[in-house]
């Protein structure tokens, strides 16, 4: 694809970077490291002593047992390895620890890099009801709703917030810890639900409520910083395509966005980054109503799991280019000035059941035949026959392609995923290949109910396909093995058939 | 072949005709189907009578049996079927966080009994029918693996 902008390097700005992460993202982290000649230390728990990013990176800690609170998410345990084996820098990935502020106070005062913005700006970022505030104060427009944290409904008059409204969680994020809810009667249980997964997810309760906006669209700036004032917008991610309010599909740009939106989007980014000292990779958030209003919703500063969408369309290695601003470089020209250039769309390859309400699902992957050819990238975690710990997020593998415009890059996709095969489980493939076809999706027009909308509990197979599949079971059963003998329980289920038909006769 | 029978997640479907069947990859269960000129490449994955086969990335269970055989199960099935207490097992693994019934309460069917938390979510399990809750068999707090019994039903 396009020129690598970290390519041709000569001083590496790290000897050896920890990752405190796992799983795809982990291994993104890792291939940027070996291009920028930095030696790699992984962490692994105990349910991923084999796992992937463990084989790939150059070397290995283990950082405790499998449940995230005692390995992933334990800021001792992860200081401890990066101490232990002389890491440089921390490269938090996204989820785990990435957007804790505690965590990066503590890297930065062990004397190692952390690769993200300053530990301050993650704690009043962090904080989405903060964050609220401080758009309210730099002009940007937010969606209305309350400023302060909703604790007893009673008391509130949600009225002029209006109905259906979204509870949130204030250290909310990845769509954990919301709930709508369509009148006043439903606040009080949606708000136990909604605190308990807060605290759960985040260990923070504090939810406030604003009111939806739908239809809509969610599309966000990525911004990158250095350390010495440059800040660039690299483009808008439209990541409308979502369940649970997470996202499934990304792509840039957003056939939604027209110079006027993009240009007052990018205005309101910038807006928002300067009420904090930011440096580092960043993600603006906003809905995008039909009329081409935009509304702020959050900041996230790490890497996003999309960023891979940007880089496409950017040629810019984002993950290298923190790496390099954590050590004090500068952004270069080549970057400040880029023009993004064609279409990119990822599909997030998910263990999910999408005609079960997309929902998770554990178990080992077994077939794993990924896509190739032209314009295609693939960042995966786990290879074939890969077993899932139960305990992190289901997230297999991100399909990526990259074409002139839209309609290439929809050709390639549908292309790509005809190429690929997973087995084992259940996936969010057949989602994805049916995506492709969906008439709201081809022409750009969709927004965030497209699921709701169009999907409902998925199309049944065709006749004609479900007749090749009892081909296929057919052809499997005569070309393999022999079932095991019967066994002898069958034999008394014979004699109790032929019991039953003795008496009805 | 003509003896097989297939039914395709509970629904009986005869194969189409003409297709010959290669296993390109038996392990992981990759297949070729080819009739004619054309080709079709697609995941079955088990063995004996029980498969998986993976139609438009949707996993379906098929039988393939004859009729001895799906005889047999039928009668296996029968002799089991009663409308006693009902097991409600946890269907994925996860972390116990919410139980919101406790033993002798009577539950209406679709009414939240506990939620496991897994992959990050809140599972909610509810009640399939309307009974009274025999026995809670897990707490808040314990970690449960797929399968294992969660609440018995009356």
């Amino acid at each position: 694809m396009r020129k690598d902008t970290a390519a041709g390097r000569v001083t590496p700005p790290f000897e050896r970077l920890l990752i405190a992460n796992r799983g795809e993202i982990a291994i993104r982290i890792i291939r940027a490291c070996r291009e920028l000649g930095i030696e790699s230390v992984a962490v692994y728990s105990d349910a991923d002593v084999d796992a992937l990013h463990v084989q790939a990176a150059d070397r290995a800690v283990r950082i405790g047992p499998a449940s995230p609170a005692e390995s992933y998410l334990s800021i001792p345990a992860i200081l401890d390895a990066a101490r232990r084996s002389g890491a440089q820098a921390i490269h938090p990935g996204y989820g785990f620890l990435s957007e804790n502020a505690t965590f990066a106070r503590a890297v930065e005062q062990a004397g190692i890099a952390f690769v993200g913005p300053p530990p301050a700006t993650l704690a009043s970022l962090g904080d989405k009801l903060a964050a609220r505030r401080s758009a309210v104060a730099a002009g940007v427009p937010v969606v209305p709703g309350l400023l302060v944290p909703l604790e007893d409904p009673a008391t509130v008059d949600l009225g002029e917030v209006g109905f259906p409204a979204m509870l949130k969680a204030a250290a909310g994020g990845g769509g954990r810890g919301m709930r709508q809810v369509d009148g006043p009667d439903e606040v009080a249980a949606a708000l136990e639900t909604a605190r308990r997964e807060a605290i759960s997810a985040f260990g923070d309760g504090t939810v406030y409520v604003e009111r939806l906006v739908a239809p809509a669209r969610h599309v966000e700036v990525q911004l990158l910083g250095d350390r010495h004032g440059a800040l660039v917008c690299l483009g808008e991610r439209d990541c409308s395509v979502q369940r649970r309010h997470q996202k499934l599909v990304e792509e840039s740009p957003s056939p939604a966005v027209t110079p006027e939106i993009r240009a007052a989007m990018f205005d309101s980014a910038r807006r928002i980054a300067a009420t904090v000292e930011f440096h580092n990779a960043a993600t603006v958030e906003f809905l995008l109503d039909r009329d081409g209003e935009h509304y702020f919703l959050e900041m996230n500063t790490r890497l996003q799991v999309e960023h891979g969408v940007t880089e496409l369309v950017t040629g810019v290695d984002m993950v290298a280019w923190q790496i390099r601003i954590a050590a004090g470089e500068r952004l270069g020209r080549d970057v400040v000035d880029i023009v993004p250039h064609g279409h990119a769309i990822e599909v997030r390859l998910y263990a999910e059941d999408p005609w079960d309400a997309f929902r998770p699902v554990s178990g080992a992957v077994g077939a794993w035949r990924m896509p190739d050819g032209p314009g295609v990238r693939v960042d995966a975690g786990v290879v074939a026959d890969t077993e899932l710990p139960p305990e992190y997020d289901p997230l297999l593998a991100k399909l990526l392609v990259l074409a002139d415009d839209r309609p290439a890059a929809i050709a390639r996709l549908r292309r790509a995923l005809d190429e690929t095969l997973i087995g084992g489980l259940q996936t969010d493939l057949g989602f994805h290949r049916w995506l492709v076809d969906q008439p709201s999706f081809v022409s750009g027009a969709y927004d965030t109910d497209l699921i709701g909308d169009h999907w409902g509990s998925g199309p049944a197979p065709t006749s004609d396909r479900l007749e090749l599949a009892s081909a296929a079971a057919v052809g499997a059963r005569v070309t393999s093995p022999p079932p095991p003998p019967q066994r002898a329980a069958a034999d008394s289920a014979w004699g109790r058939l032929a019991r039953r038909e003795a008496i009805r006769r | 072949m003509s003896d097989l029978e297939v039914v395709i997640d509970g629904q009986s479907v005869e194969p189409s005709d003409g297709w010959t069947f290669a296993w390109i990859d038996e392990a992981h269960g990759v297949a070729q189907l080819s009739r004619d000129e054309t080709r079709a490449t697609l995941l079955v994955e088990g063995s004996g009578s029980a498969w998986v086969v993976t139609v438009d990335g949707r996993r379906l269970p098929a039988m393939v049996r004859t009729w001895r055989e799906r005889t047999l199960a039928e009668a296996e099935v029968a002799s089991h079927a009663s409308a006693g207490p009902l097991n409600i097992n946890a269907s994925l693994p996860g972390l116990v966080v919410a139980v919101d019934v406790a033993e002798g309460a009577e539950v209406a069917a679709g009414q939240s009994l506990l939620t496991i938390e897994a992959m990050k979510m809140q599972n909610e399990v509810r009640a399939p029918r309307a009974g009274r809750i025999a026995s809670v068999a897990v707490a808040v707090g314990q970690t449960v693996t797929k399968g294992i019994l969660l609440l018995r039903l009356d």
